[in-house]
């Protein structure tokens, strides 16, 4: 009987899903052209990046992306708080490697080449493709590399956990600095430094990218090191 | 009225939110309920960029004699909305591997019935 009424609700509750999403779905208004028309005329000369989506995540709603920076932050503290109360449980977690030589060898070997990969993601971010955040992703996947690669007793000093905590807080630290600077130097906050001391105004959407691409990555790297267990 | 085109990738990107959610709700498994949630999250960003793409032909990276780009602005917001889905996936899976750690087991029904047993 429990179990014919949960199918029953399972159902209905797919059905109202499908009912609501082909409601949005099937919308056939116009999608407004203000927001893009706006940007291709007043982007480049506002904010100094090309690409269009940097001087809107960078430029216009730089807050916005303060926010998030402060979510992800948040999700690896709390992942890193789960993952070591359930440690309390065990006293150490279960090590199942499925590692062969040549899965170190190569991985370890092409580290370096993930981490220059990333850094060009972050700096070149206002005029091709990519940004902070998909820099930070590809940092984030070149610690793994680097970790995967290591043996037992050497461990490359970028993947140990007590630089990534620092590099983590000390991005945060300087993205919030840049953010207030504005505030005390008549710009309102998270106004274009660069304006002020006469530089072309892309310098400061680099240094953004590069703050959110360090602090990102770092996040994201400690997080997947703590879940494979390669923490040191 | 829409065109064909759109109506299609629209419906597609609804085929995939509806896979995610049958997921979700249907599987016994933990593991396969996140990976449900992540493409909940997928279809929603591709839903926006497709969106965004109608009034426009270029990626909206303005070089010398690019025009008529497509919505950056969509664009913009599904990368807040890609990290924090990646958050929520990454704590889910430190609860699923707390759950396992504490039950031994990934599978839902398993689970609701040792915690019946130990109430």
């Amino acid at each position: 009987m429990a179990k014919a009424w949960a199918i029953f609700g399972s159902v209905s509750s797919l059905t109202i899903a499908a009912v609501l999403v082909g409601a949005i779905l099937l919308d056939p208004s116009d999608w407004p052209a203000q927001i893009r028309d706006f940007t291709e005329r007043q982007g480049v000369a506002d904010t100094g990046a090309i690409n269009l989506v940097s001087s809107i995540y960078l430029g216009y709603r730089a807050y916005d992306t303060l926010g998030e920076t402060i979510v992800l932050l948040l999700g690896v503290l709390g992942t890193l708080g789960l993952v070591h109360v359930g440690e309390q449980f065990t006293g150490g977690a279960v090590r199942k490697s499925l590692r062969t030589d040549f899965l170190n060898v190569a991985s370890g070997k092409l580290g370096p080449i993930v981490l220059v990969f990333g850094f060009y993601v972050m700096f070149f971010g206002h005029v091709s493709p990519g940004g902070g955040f998909q820099g930070g992703v590809v940092f984030a996947s070149g610690l793994v590399f680097l970790a995967m690669g290591s043996r037992d007793a050497v461990y490359s000093p970028l993947v140990r956990s007590s630089f990534l905590h620092r590099l983590e807080g000390l991005a945060f630290l300087l993205l919030l600095l840049a953010a207030i600077i504005g505030v005390f130097t008549n710009v309102g906050l998270f106004g274009n430094l660069a304006r002020q001391l006469g530089l072309p105004p892309a310098y400061f959407i680099v240094l953004l990218n590069i703050l959110i691409g360090l602090k990102v990555g770092s996040s994201l790297g400690l997080l997947c090191l703590i879940l494979l267990e390669k923490a040191r | 009225m829409i065109e064909t085109f759109i109506l299609i990738e629209r419906i597609l990107v609804g085929a995939i939110f509806l896979t995610g959610f049958g997921s979700v709700i249907f599987d016994s498994n933990l593991v396969k309920k996140i990976i449900g949630l992540s493409l909940l999250n997928s279809a929603v960003v591709i839903l926006f960029v497709l969106e965004g793409s109608r009034i426009g032909e270029n990626t909206p990276i303005l070089e010398p004699g690019i025009e008529n780009v497509v919505d950056p602005l969509p664009q913009a917001l599904v990368l807040t909305a890609i990290v924090i889905g990646v958050c929520v996936t990454a704590f889910a899976l430190a609860l699923a591997r707390h759950l396992y750690i504490s039950t031994g087991t990934f599978d839902i029904d398993r689970i609701r019935s040792q915690v019946h047993d130990e109430n």
